[in-house]
């Protein structure tokens, strides 16, 4: 176990080139999935708190069902959709890194849009009241009460983060684990462990571990810039709690 | 000679599931009028100023500004920007006290060294120089009264609502609130004041209005 270890660190610090590749395919594909998910999400989020609909209830509901459903059937769906007789398949987009990306938009949306709900939705409700008194247009309106918010939205978008770059499932299935091309943190370590070759999973799983803590720590961070934060619901002044996201 | 009124409520109704809160009141406010609405805890003050706001929809009866209706919850951009409210518990954008008195400016699209000009000008008036770049969590009640109040006054409305401005301050904090919004009566602004306060609800000049049981009477000036 040392040994594995003492040579996994040794190959990550000499930048090991298979090594970094899966690291930069893996955050490539995760953040561009993470930055096309969040302002749908964000703005998804926003209007299913503000807005009274038919049909809201059913949508929050499945909104809900959609943050827990594994990846592998999100992989599934998505692999008959782009597969070569599938309705996408003259896109040919399976094992690419798009595919894997698309799959990873499906992820993060419900989190990010969930997280967002909740916070919007426990925000005072004098924000928009307010801004909208003073004048404002509802898009600026719509733009305070997010600013306002804006803690418990880093921690959304974190959390989607830290979702879909630990991921496995869909990315193994439509992205097809093809070395230097498609093959992530998660499934190299998947792949490597099956192998044996526990040097360059332990590696990875440092490098995944570290996301993780990197992930965590901001996440930490934003929640206690948000302590004190005075427009939680119903409270303003010094000492309101701070607000943290939640599912709703 | 009579002073044309800005804004008319007729006949208005507001029921809470089986609560009346107000039963068929009418008002009428002339620009540069001041007056004070009194009544007890619960006798509906905040729901009519609420629905004078356009915050609240009535069940029933008819709100007339500049002599043309407009409904509640719809008015026009022009009656809002005409229109003033502060909250007796107002929200302060988690900002600067500056940045939350040019929000209002802001969003009228004024350029920024104007509405940072205009801004300074009503932090000088509020007296919030000391506290102009603080945020406003940090802030005393008192100082957050103010602040609404500059907040509201620098986008120069027609009419100011105010809902009970001095409530639960500190004696210091009153008085500074009080005084200005005794220089805004002096200065000629319209503004109907919500009051328990014996200080406000005697302010001089300003004319008398007593909510009970849903219904509005004039006590006269």
């Amino acid at each position: 176990m040392l040994e594995p270890t003492r040579e996994a660190l040794y190959r990550l610090a000499s930048l090991d080139p298979a090594l970094w590749t899966v690291i930069g395919v893996s955050m490539q594909v995760s953040l561009a999935a993470l930055a096309i998910a969040t302002p749908f999400a964000v703005a998804g989020g926003y209007l299913l708190a503000m807005t009274r609909f038919p049909g809201r209830r059913l949508l929050v509901v499945l909104l809900q069902s959609l943050l827990s459903l594994p990846t592998v059937v999100i992989g599934l769906l998505l692999y008959l959709l782009l597969s070569r007789q599938g309705p996408l398949g003259a896109w040919q987009l399976l094992f690419t890194r798009e595919a894997m990306a698309i799959g990873q938009v499906v992820i993060a949306f419900p989190i990010v849009c969930a997280f967002t709900l909740a916070a919007v939705q426990a925000a005072d409700p004098r924000l928009h009241e307010t801004a909208r008194l003073l004048g404002a247009s509802r898009l600026r309106a719509a733009f305070t009460l997010l600013r306002e918010v804006r803690f418990a939205l880093v921690a959304a978008i974190l959390s989607g983060f830290g979702r879909v770059v630990s991921e496995v499932g869909c990315a193994l299935m439509v992205g097809g684990n093809i070395a230097g091309h498609t093959r992530t943190i998660p499934t190299a370590i998947a792949l490597e462990t099956s192998k044996g070759a526990f040097t360059e999973g332990i590696a990875l799983g440092i490098v995944l571990m570290g996301v993780a803590l990197v992930v965590n720590v901001a996440l930490a961070f934003s929640q206690g810039a948000g302590q004190g934060q005075g427009n939680d619901r119903g409270r303003s002044g010094p000492g309101a709690p701070g607000r943290t996201a939640g599912v709703p | 000679m009579t002073r044309p009124p800005l804004l008319c409520a007729y006949g208005l109704c507001l029921r809470f599931g089986a609560r009346g809160v107000l039963d068929d009141c009418s008002l009428a406010i002339a620009a540069g009028e001041a007056c004070v609405l009194t009544g007890d805890n619960g006798a509906g003050k905040t729901t009519l100023l609420r629905v004078l706001a356009g915050l609240q929809r009535p069940d029933a009866g008819t709100l007339l500004f500049d002599g043309q209706p407009v409904e509640a919850g719809r008015f026009p951009p022009s009656v809002r920007r005409a229109l003033q409210f502060v909250p007796a518990h107002p929200l302060l954008f988690s900002t600067s006290v500056q940045a939350n008195i040019d929000y209002g400016l802001r969003a009228r699209g004024i350029g920024r060294a104007e509405c940072r000009r205009l801004a300074q000008a009503a932090i000088e008036w509020a007296r919030l120089q000391p506290v102009a770049a603080t945020d406003p969590r940090r802030l005393s009640a008192g100082e957050t009264q103010r602040t609404a109040i500059a907040r509201a006054w620098v986008l120069a409305p027609r009419l100011l609502l105010f809902d009970e401005p001095t409530a639960n301050l500190d004696r210091e904090s009153h008085a500074q609130v009080l005084d200005l919004v005794g220089r805004l009566v002096r200065d000629g602004a319209a503004v109907l004041i919500a009051a328990h306060d014996r200080a406000l609800a005697e302010l001089p000049g300003a004319r008398r209005l007593h909510l009970s049981g849903g219904r509005l009477a004039t006590l006269g000036a």
